[in-house]
């Protein structure tokens, strides 16, 4: 069972990187102009030099020919130059971007999916009660605030107004820090505000997911054979999460997901350095080997959640009931 | 029909979430249906001088080149709600063919339907979304369809879910016996049946829409000849309201998109838990 699941997850993985692969490589040849022509057009290059990034890149040869090739040059990070910023390679600028969307993501990732499925096994547990009213309702209505609106707000509140919080960058621009930890506060300082603009708006989802499969849970036979028994509240509680978790745990992959590809927007707002902000700025200067490849990393890195969040729950489901559930 | 518009006041009348969600969609369908009654300006019309603060005559200031920001935002609720129905039911008749010959057909249809569905959840939508709207080039059709693309799957899922558990009742058997074809089994039997759970879920898709297009806008990659909130919101943030303290400029449009988006959830889940009655707060 495990080797089923696991190579069916693997497989679907696969199959969605090479969809990924195949868009990077299909769009930008369904554009007029290829890359070397736009580049020669835009600094003026001499005739040799087009050709020679022409035969490197082969856009000479057939359309299959340059898809090996594209391949290839995915795994050797030959993935041509910035038209903004020629003569810098794409893969130099990616590269230095994605450190910084793993570090903000990762930690919302954590504070969205701690928050959310807290809440939900409470309100779950307190079903009917007012906890579990507020609880829920207070989610449904979040459920729908886009969250680059709260973070807009929040820079409003906490950043113009109040001048708490910093309102963009990852590090204070032209600050020299003394030491490691006082990088450090200075990092997280200009982490707090995205990292609470995501999580008060998408942990709603996690909770009220959670909540659900805790209801379910709550009725199922062997909690109340748990009462009958006399067990004390405290141990039901401990059966009756760890079974209600299970659900919002498949879910936490498309979730983390979501979180993940939603740095698109979240990192522009806030003007932070990572690889979603690098999608952005390359959309408003039409640099689009920079687009292709900044959209080829975050996709990975979501795919990459996805499968670690596949590999938990492989590894807290003891049964991997990998029943195909419609 | 009736019976289902019974049906409709029924759930919404017992249950308050669902009618305040109700009164939020009928609130801006008036707004959006009044429009030209409610604004002052043609929102496309220089009215006043740049950056305006909120006065009489501009109840939210003006925008950076002295648009009302009013007008727009009152003439932005057609996008929201044009979107925000199109794409999910546009995304609704593709997902509920697929469900329902899926879950009726079985075998190598199933497999690939059911296969398609788990790539569509694991893909990372929103910044693939992303770069086909910045390919396609900016326009709202291009949008609602990429919408749509992204929304058949969830529709396929449940369709799908419900057939499966459709296909083995008394009266479908019966219907078999006495020599119905497969299409008349799937669309006059099955189909009605699974008909308010679809509309459950046009509902709540509206609200994804509706986010997904506000922050495609924002990003610049909206239809720039269309007043849409997200419009608003990138003009605002590209003009640097919240510097200038013009956060009225910022608050309201978000408001507005946070105002939809709840009253389309709240209905949905009235309708799914209609039809879903264990998500209910009380035990019965």
């Amino acid at each position: 069972m495990l080797r089923h699941f696991l190579l069916s997850r693997l497989l679907r993985m696969l199959v969605v990187f090479f969809i990924i692969v195949l868009l990077n490589f299909l769009l930008p040849r369904a554009m007029p102009g290829d890359p070397a022509s736009i580049l020669a057009n835009e600094y003026n290059l001499p005739v040799e030099t087009v050709r020679i990034l022409r035969s490197m890149w082969k856009l000479d040869r057939p359309l299959h020919e340059q898809f090996v090739a594209y391949i290839e040059s995915l795994f050797t990070g030959q993935w041509g130059y910035s038209y903004k910023y020629f003569p810098r390679a794409v893969y130099e600028l990616v590269m230095e971007r994605l450190p910084w969307t793993l570090l903000l993501q990762g930690t919302t990732s954590l504070t969205v999916s701690t928050v959310g499925m807290l809440l939900g096994v409470l309100a779950g547990w307190r079903r009917g009660t007012r906890a579990d009213v507020s609880i829920t309702v207070s989610a449904i209505l979040v459920y729908a605030v886009p969250y680059y609106w709260l973070a807009l707000m929040l820079q409003y509140a906490f950043g113009y107004v109040l001048r708490i919080f910093p309102v963009a960058h990852a590090v204070t621009p032209g600050a020299v820090h003394a030491s490691f930890l006082e990088y450090a506060a200075d990092v997280l300082w200009h982490l707090a505000l995205p990292v609470l603009a995501v999580t008060l708006t998408a942990y709603a989802s996690y909770t009220l997911m959670t909540r659900n499969s805790m209801v379910d849970v709550l009725e199922e036979d062997f909690i109340f054979v748990a009462r009958a028994k006399g067990l004390p509240e405290r141990i039901v509680m401990k059966h009756a999460v760890r079974n209600a978790l299970l659900p919002p745990l498949t879910m936490l992959a498309i979730r983390l997901g979501h979180i993940v590809g939603g740095a698109v927007i979240t990192e522009t707002v806030f003007s932070y350095p990572g690889v979603g902000y690098l999608i952005y700025e390359s959309i408003i200067y039409k640099d689009y080997p920079v687009l292709n490849a900044a959209f080829f990393m975050l996709a990975i890195t979501v795919i990459a959640a996805n499968f670690a969040a596949d590999l938990l729950y492989a590894a807290v489901d003891p049964r991997i009931r990998y029943v195909r559930r419609g | 029909m009736r019976s289902i518009l019974r049906e409709a006041l029924h759930t919404l009348f017992r249950n308050k979430l669902g009618l305040a969600g109700f009164s939020i969609l009928l609130a801006f369908s008036l707004m959006a249906v009044l429009a030209d009654v409610l604004a002052s300006y043609d929102p496309y019309e220089v009215v006043g001088p740049p950056y305006s603060p909120p006065s009489d005559k501009f109840p939210l200031g003006t925008n950076d080149i002295g648009q009302d920001i009013f007008s727009e935002f009152v003439y932005g609720s057609r996008v929201s709600l044009y979107v925000g129905l199109t794409a999910p039911l546009i995304a609704s008749v593709l997902g509920t063919l697929l469900g329902l010959a899926s879950g009726y057909l079985g075998g190598l249809v199933d497999e690939f339907v059911v296969g398609a569905v788990d790539v569509m959840l694991a893909l990372p939508s929103l910044p693939l979304i992303v770069v086909l709207a910045a390919y396609l080039g900016p326009s709202l059709n291009n949008i609602i369809l990429i919408l749509a693309f992204f929304g058949w799957s969830g529709f396929a899922r449940v369709v799908r879910a419900q057939v499966l558990s459709l296909r083995e009742r008394p009266y479908v058997e019966a219907a078999r016996a006495v020599g119905a074809s497969g299409p008349r089994i799937m669309f006059k039997h099955i189909l009605p049946h699974v008909i308010p759970l679809i509309m459950a879920n046009i509902v709540l898709g509206a609200t994804s829409a509706i986010l997904t297009e506000a922050g495609l806008s924002f990003l610049g990659l909206g239809d720039p000849t269309v007043k849409s909130w997200g419009q608003i919101l990138r003009r605002a943030q590209a003009g640097h309201a919240l510097d200038q303290g013009l956060w009225l400029w910022v608050f309201v449009p978000g408001l507005g998109i946070a105002l939809l988006g709840t009253g389309f959830t709240l209905l949905g889940m009235a309708i799914e838990e209609r039809v879903n009655p264990r998500l209910r707060f009380t035990r019965r």
